[in-house]
């Protein structure tokens, strides 16, 4: 038995989550769903300057995001992951424990990997549901779905994506990487004349979560502000510390340090590569550069060495 | 769910000049004692606190009193961004806030029963004076025990009361780059330091704290003493946000300084990507 909701029926089922919930809609935006969780510039703790008192600030709310690619919703499972372990982000939790991800996919779906309820398109007129869980399941009014014993389904392949299948073999990914910088592979040199590091490829990524915290003070001087924000490992201060040294001077180890971290690091730490092959990187970066060809490259050399 | 980037309050109860620029700081809680890690201790030597000044930000600070003290915990300052200029303004009785102990510590488990080198520079100083005073505490566990501390002249040695107040226990040697007239100690991290320190390499471990004196430290003294790479322990330093493993500012190749560290072997540490 499948659980159908036809198409035009969605945005008044919408209307109705909409008494529960703010409905967002992420699908046109630039900015991916961990922008909701993890803003790009948010106030953690105010303090009072005169009385001294420290307040955390709290800026959650009931939000359903409705997200409409799979590579997404699968990153928002691995940020959960990431921001889970070892301890808990607290600010991002406070936000994300309070909100439910909603897939609305127009291609067939093997397995959904992230989301709490999942629409897939299955013809012209119809969605069949997958309920992931229990924050799922509460947003079934039954008004607006239907038992269905064999619904009329139509296969919607998914675009091919090569790069995808790279990151199955995390492995060689995360081998390959790390030897092409110790073997003073060409590709970085060549990289480190194009980046402009201007950090657009880590804003535009579901997976990046680099920050920097920073107090701001009110013109009066009465009230602080503990705030973070995104950071970009690329930008020139990233590593620099008080007193000048910079431990990541050219934008050649920068830019690499970015592919160590989703490639190398992030393997050893969780086993997988800390990217879904969503190619917003690719698709938003200013200088041109193809992030899955680059490690296409690399992968090739890596074997033929 | 706890909330790991709330810092307690702590007041500030004695301000002490070190050096020119260096001011040490004795940071006491609100209310009651700083409480007790599993090892029985207030805090791993080569532990960190996150201080915050509100108005200022945040940032780490190696402890640099004895861990078996549980009234406060004494960091050392050196005015060198805008943070530590306004740390450097404040009097005692004022207040700060305070994350932590972070970070692994020196393995002390490891390097009890052997002989003990240590070496840092300058502003290095903190995470060897806790280690020191764990050391001098529970002396029976340990064999000879060397400090190597170097600065750039006379005037810039920190902690110069416990220099000499150390020195009554274990082996603590000065050098500075630029001597003046009254100074005896040695002048840089040179060979001839290497004489005076007598261990049995097979079974001495190193403790240091970079990056200034470790490259020489290397050259002149561990690796003529014979003392494995696998031996040597690095405090090591890198800008830092969160302090949680989270922020991604202060990874060393696949370790982060603020969870895995701040305390790496140095065999481990050496191949690693930046």
């Amino acid at each position: 038995m499948e659980l159908i909701i036809e198409k035009k029926k969605i945005k008044e089922w919408l209307v109705v989550l909409g008494k529960d919930f703010k409905v967002v809609d992420t699908r046109k935006k630039v900015l991916p769903p961990k922008q909701y969780f993890f803003p790009v510039k948010e106030d953690l703790f105010s303090f009072d300057l005169k009385s001294k008192k420290l307040k955390t600030i709290d800026q959650s709310e009931n939000i359903l995001l409705l997200i409409s690619s799979l590579n997404k919703l699968e990153a928002m499972t691995q940020l959960d992951e990431i921001m889970e372990k070892p301890q808990k982000d607290f600010f991002y939790w406070q936000k994300r424990d309070k909100s439910v991800l909603v897939g609305i996919v127009d291609e067939s779906i093997k397995v959904p990997y992230g989301g709490d309820l999942v629409l897939e398109k299955i013809n012209q007129k119809e969605y069949r549901t997958w309920v992931l869980n229990s924050k799922g399941r509460n947003l079934l009014k039954d008004k607006f779905f239907k038992k269905v014993l064999k619904p009329r389904t139509i296969n919607y392949p998914s675009k091919p994506n090569i790069f995808k299948e790279k990151l199955l073999d995390s492995e060689l990914l995360a081998e390959a990487v790390e030897w092409s910088w110790q073997s003073n592979h060409k590709i970085w040199n060549e990289l480190a004349e194009k980046c402009l590091g201007c950090g657009i490829c880590t804003y535009v990524c579901p997976l990046c979560h680099c920050f920097s915290m920073e107090d701001q003070v009110s013109l009066d001087n009465s009230k602080c502000f503990r705030c973070r924000q995104w950071d970009a490992c690329t930008l020139p201060r990233f590593s620099q510390i008080a007193g000048g040294h910079n431990f990541h001077k050219t934008i050649k180890e920068r830019y690499y340090n970015w592919y160590y971290h989703k490639f190398v690091r992030a393997y050893r730490q969780y086993g997988k590569a800390q990217c879904v092959a969503c190619g917003a990187c690719k698709d938003n970066c200013p200088a041109g550069i193809k992030i899955g060809e680059v490690l296409k490259e690399i992968v090739k050399d890596y074997k033929k060495r | 769910m706890k909330n790991i980037y709330k810092p307690f309050k702590v007041e500030i109860v004695k301000i002490e000049e070190h050096s020119s620029d260096v001011k040490l700081f004795r940071l006491q809680k609100e209310k009651g004692h700083f409480s007790v890690n599993d090892q029985g201790i207030v805090f791993n030597p080569g532990q960190f606190v996150l201080v915050s000044n509100f108005g200022y930000g945040e940032a780490p600070f190696g402890i640099a009193s004895s861990p078996f003290e549980a009234r406060y915990v004494d960091i050392l300052v050196r005015r060198a961004g805008c943070l530590t200029k306004a740390l450097h303004q404040l009097k005692k009785g004022d207040q700060l806030f305070l994350r932590g102990p972070y970070g692994n510590g020196f393995p002390i488990d490891f390097m009890s029963g052997k002989d003990v080198i240590m070496v840092t520079g300058g502003c290095g100083i903190p995470p060897m004076a806790a280690l020191t005073e764990y050391i001098i505490e529970k002396k029976w566990k340990f064999g000879r025990v060397y400090l190597i501390y170097g600065a750039r002249t006379p005037a810039d040695l920190l902690m110069k009361d416990n220099l000499e107040k150390w020195d009554k226990d274990i082996k603590v040697i000065l050098t500075v780059d630029q001597p003046d007239k009254n100074w005896k100690g040695h002048v840089g991290m040179v060979s001839k330091i290497v004489k005076e320190i007598k261990v049995d390499p097979l079974d001495a471990v190193a403790a240091m704290c970079g990056p200034g004196p470790m490259m020489d430290a290397l050259e002149y003294i561990l690796r003529p003493l014979g003392v494995s790479d696998r031996r040597i322990f690095v405090n090591m330093e890198r800008k830092m946000q969160c302090g949680v493993g989270k922020c991604q500012h202060c990874t060393v190749g696949d370790k982060f300084v603020c969870q895995d560290g701040p305390v790496f072997n140095f065999d481990e540490i050496d191949k690693a990507w930046d």
